[in-house]
């Protein structure tokens, strides 16, 4: 319970006009349906919620906060229950004011954000100075400084871009108890370039590879890497919002479908594709996903048909992918190797180019946008499986999510989508490494959640029993309590990190890990 | 449409903060990425279109009750439906603009009033319009013009002024102008004069639905003694009202409906308006809402209760507003050059003079116009160029406020100009 002097404190420090307890505002925080494994969209209401604007302001709340015994959780876009209180007593804190693009250095490829920038306004202004970024598969409409230091996600120029893990340099972090520390160069006032030395080298304290999702405090401002633009400097010309985008594609810029004959050849074609260090966008392809995202009510229909069931089947292990090169010359031998790989790996190479879809498919893929699609079918999804392993490994857990998701579609639980729809890619440009996580779409209004539960402890089981590795089934509230004997105790580290850095427990930890004497007790 | 009519809509709502941005394939800039002018003045998640529905919902459940600072959230909103374009960019299931009116509706029917609201209802209960001005001298905009009265002659087109273009001092020598020029191309229209009454829209609005019926039948009989088969209005809040609002609560007018804008358009491309003078001007447009995103026609039809079944061609998108005519009638103007903003069409930023903002929270209005006309500036535009006497209003002030250069035209002005008017 948050006492009326801690509120009129915290509004001191911010203004009236930045702090709420009514209960209809609170709400707005409290209904959280994404990612969400609890019965109901609802999580427990904070006690108050507050806007600050700078990290000063961000401060003060953490030591209030710490002085009136309440705990604290930071969001930055605040979509997903991992963003609000865990539990009661929890004080929101809301950074949508702390919205800057603080610096963009392209000579040393790093923009510096505050957290309420999103994917696609940092690469909007990167675009224009012949740089992207990376944008988690979620979607543009995620905060860059929160995938980074806090959660996990891949984008789909992953292959050029990597994870969200990968991607963060100098960082400001506001500590639980109110201090600040600044990690890498920044700790050195060597600027933001890097964030292991000159300074303090704690990217693995401060997220891991998960992210502690807010349970070490508060993240103000970061850097980021920036990647090369294929083509140099350009502000694309886009008309259309979505699937009608009309636009002139780059000519160095191609988008294929890769069609292969099995599981098998898919991950042979990966690995070739990555030793070879050619593209821009590797992600599995889905074709229950394509029809589910792009025409979910035709998709009803035509699944139900077992003829074009068969049909799409046939089609199923494909690739996505993209070339963007940075020269014509470079482009055809990119190009070239690519048929050259096709062809050792039985597969079929589909130009899409000269299909009037190419350009929102481009464009697309670049912002990252069609995540957002996998609300069509049902208003709700959820993911599984996806561990960061060597890439047969991933294929496996693509093999074993479809075989698992199919009896629970069979239930009635999930949403036809022919159950393939594992999504994923190759990162960085090589193929010993990367993940294929197995999305399930379905209507939180009409399908009951013990369905799902049952699927996500299935999906773990199987995780468990097969070794497949540590991934996105594992981040589930409590799930330490499954993965961390199994995976070298790393719980007990993170407990010990916890208990370290917030002695007084004062930021929510409940999609983190609770201090250490509370998890041995 | 009651908000447990739209429970469902609510209870989709994934919280994804879509409907703050502009579709983001469309973002070409940090500065002008944000879409809802509530939620980027207030900022908690509440002045959000997704807030503003989990509110809905909060009440339905008795989670929360409405309160006067929750009936304060559900008002500052221009309901200008950039949220609903850019929820539905990627979602099926959600009308979000009904919610937002629903919602209105409620605060009404539990009494939670705002005064400035409530004497524009008084003022249109009494006098017929929105202005607080007197009904006798609604038709004096057009004293000395050659124009048929409806009560007195049949027509072929029916011209409904509208409150804002009616009374406004400013603005009514635009419409003098265009009367003007619709009688050289040889078109036999004519106005109600006195007898014009408001459409209604605002009433429904600001969640007093059941006023606007009157109006709606009100109009109907005008349009039906005149004889007239199209109407025309220079407002696009009264074309808002008659191509959404009233098909929407089965009072479709027995009329083809244009804006002038798609009038002037059609008079253009068959050549009976030439224009010729040149004005060597660079110009930005500004799509209002209530013509743009919110003036697509209202997609009768489907009957089902899952939306997820429901075919995409009954979603109002927005994409299906007026935008191009107007673009056009500016190409069409020797020496324009038309300058496009980053937020235009179904994803244009609003003016901040609808859904009730202007006269409940003049802060609020005009904190949302400066914006735009930042944005307009943003371009090298030398004038803001719009279609709607509301949007033109609140440009024309909040630039005489600020002190600043950028002149402000609608574009029946500029058109009028090459045609060799004043």
């Amino acid at each position: 319970m948050l006492s009326k002097d801690a509120y009129r404190e915290l509004e001191d420090a911010l203004g009236k006009e930045n702090v709420s307890q009514e209960p209809g505002v609170l709400d707005g925080y409290a209904w959280q349906p994404a990612l969400n494994l609890g019965k109901d969209a609802w999580i427990p209401r904070p006690e108050a919620v507050v806007l600050p604007q700078t990290t000063e302001e961000v401060q003060a709340i953490v030591r209030i906060c710490n002085k009136h015994k309440v705990k604290f959780k930071a969001f930055s876009t605040g979509w997903a229950a991992w963003g609000g209180p865990g539990g009661p007593g929890v004080v929101q804190i809301d950074l949508r004011r702390m919205n800057r693009i603080i610096a963009i250095d392209e000579r040393n490829m790093f923009a510096v954000v505050e957290p309420y920038v999103i994917g696609s306004q940092l690469q909007a202004e990167a675009i224009k100075r012949g740089l992207n970024c990376h944008i988690i598969g979620a979607g543009p409409n995620t905060s860059i400084l929160a995938n980074v230091t806090s959660g996990w996600g891949y984008g789909w120029t992953g292959l050029y871009t990597s994870y969200s893990g990968r991607n963060p340099l100098g960082v400001e972090w506001v500590l639980p108890d109110g201090e600040i520390l600044m990690l890498g160069s920044p700790g050195s006032g060597a600027g933001w370039f890097t964030g292991d030395g000159p300074g303090p080298s704690l990217r693995g304290i401060m997220r891991g590879w998960g992210g502690a999702q807010g349970g070490l405090g508060v993240f103000t401002k970061c850097a980021v890497k920036l990647y090369s633009w294929p083509g140099g400097p350009m502000e694309p010309k886009i008309q259309g919002t979505l699937t009608d985008i009309k636009a002139e594609v780059p000519e160095t810029h191609k988008i294929y479908f890769l069609f292969s004959p099995s599981y098998e050849r898919y991950a042979d074609l990966a690995y070739k594709i990555g030793n070879a260090e050619i593209g821009y966008v590797h992600c599995k392809g889905s074709v229950g996903a394509m029809f589910g995202l792009l025409a979910p009510r035709a998709m009803k229909k035509l699944l139900a048909s077992p003829a074009v069931r068969s049909i799409a089947k046939a089609f199923q292990h494909y690739t996505l992918f993209m070339l963007a090169a940075h020269t014509k010359r470079e482009f055809n031998y990119q190009e070239k190797v690519l048929k050259k790989i096709v062809q050792e790996c039985d597969s079929i190479i589909f130009d899409t180019s000269h299909l009037p879809f190419h350009a929102a498919f481009w464009w697309g893929v670049h912002r990252s946008i069609f995540p957002a699609l996998a609300f069509r079918p049902g208003g709700d999804f959820l993911t599984s499986m996806g561990s960061n392993e060597a890439y047969d490994c991933a294929v496996l857990n693509a093999v074993e999510g479809e075989k698992i998701k199919r009896e629970f579609i069979d239930k009635g639980v999930f949403i036809e989508d022919m159950a393939d729809c594992s999504w994923g890619g190759i990162y960085e440009g090589t193929s010993c490494w990367g993940h294929l996580e197995e999305i399930a779409m379905f209507d939180r209004r009409t399908q009951a959640p013990e369905g799902r539960f049952a699927y996500l402890d299935a999906a773990t089981e199987a995780t468990l029993k097969k070794s497949l590795g540590f991934g996105l089934s594992a981040l589930g509230n409590d799930m330490y309590k499954v993965f961390g004997p199994r995976m070298h105790n790393f719980h007990h580290w993170q407990a010990k990190v916890k208990k370290a850095f917030d002695p007084s427990n004062a930021a929510d930890a409940t999609f983190y890990i609770p201090p250490i004497d509370e998890l041995d007790s | 449409m009651t908000l447990k009519d739209l429970q469902r809509d609510m209870a989709g709502c994934s919280r994804c903060s879509n409907c703050k941005w502009v579709p983001h394939n469309q973002i070409k800039s940090w500065r002008f990425a944000n879409v809802c002018p509530s939620i980027d003045h207030y900022n908690f998640h509440a002045y959000s279109g997704s807030g503003r529905m989990i509110i809905g919902n909060s009440i339905l459940e008795g989670r929360s009750a409405l309160t006067d600072m929750v009936s304060q959230i559900i008002y500052r909103c221009q309901l200008c439906g950039a949220c609903q374009v850019s929820c539905q960019t990627y979602r099926d299931d959600i009308d979000l603009a009904d919610v937002l009116l629903a919602l209105r509706s409620t605060c009404v029917e539990d009494g939670f009033v705002i005064p400035e609201h409530l004497e524009m209802i008084e003022s249109m209960k009494r006098e017929d319009n929105t202005m607080h001005m007197l009904k006798a001298e609604r038709g004096k905009w057009a004293e000395g013009l050659d124009i048929p009265d409806i009560n007195a002659e049949r027509v072929e087109v029916l011209f409904h002024a509208g409150c804002r273009f009616s009374y406004d001092e400013d603005l009514k020598e635009i419409l003098r102008d265009w009367i003007r020029l619709l009688a050289d191309a040889g078109l036999k229209m004519g106005i109600a004069g006195k007898d014009e009454a408001c459409c209604g829209g605002r009433a429904y609005e600001i969640g007093y639905q059941g006023e606007m019926k009157n109006y709606a039948e009100d109009m109907g009989s005008r349009v039906k003694a005149s004889g007239a088969h199209i109407l025309v209005t220079p407002c696009s809040d009264c074309y808002y009202t008659f191509k959404y609002l009233y098909p929407k609560n089965g009072l479709d007018l027995p009329v083809k409906i244009l804006h002038t804008t798609e009038l002037a358009d059609i008079l253009l491309k068959e050549g009976r308006f030439k224009p010729k003078k040149t004005l060597r001007l660079k110009v930005t447009y500004h799509d209002p809402c209530h013509l743009g995103r919110r003036g697509e026609v209202y997609k009768a039809g489907w009957t089902g209760t899952n939306k997820l079944d429901r075919p995409v061609r009954f979603k109002q998108t927005g994409k299906f507003g007026v935008f191009d005519p107007p673009r056009d009638i500016l190409r069409a103007i020797p020496g324009i050059e038309l300058i496009e903003m980053e937020r235009i069409r179904e994803y244009s930023w609003c003016c901040g003079a609808g859904g009730g903002v202007l006269e409940a929270e003049p802060e609020f209005a005009t904190w949302t116009a400066a914006d735009r006309i930042e944005e307009a500036k943003s371009t090298g535009a030398e004038a803001l160029v719009t279609a709607c006497p509301w949007c033109e209003r609140i440009f024309k002030d909040t630039t005489k406020e600020s002190g600043d250069t950028l002149k402000v035209f609608d574009v029946l002005e500029l058109l009028n100009r090459s045609l060799g008017g004043r």
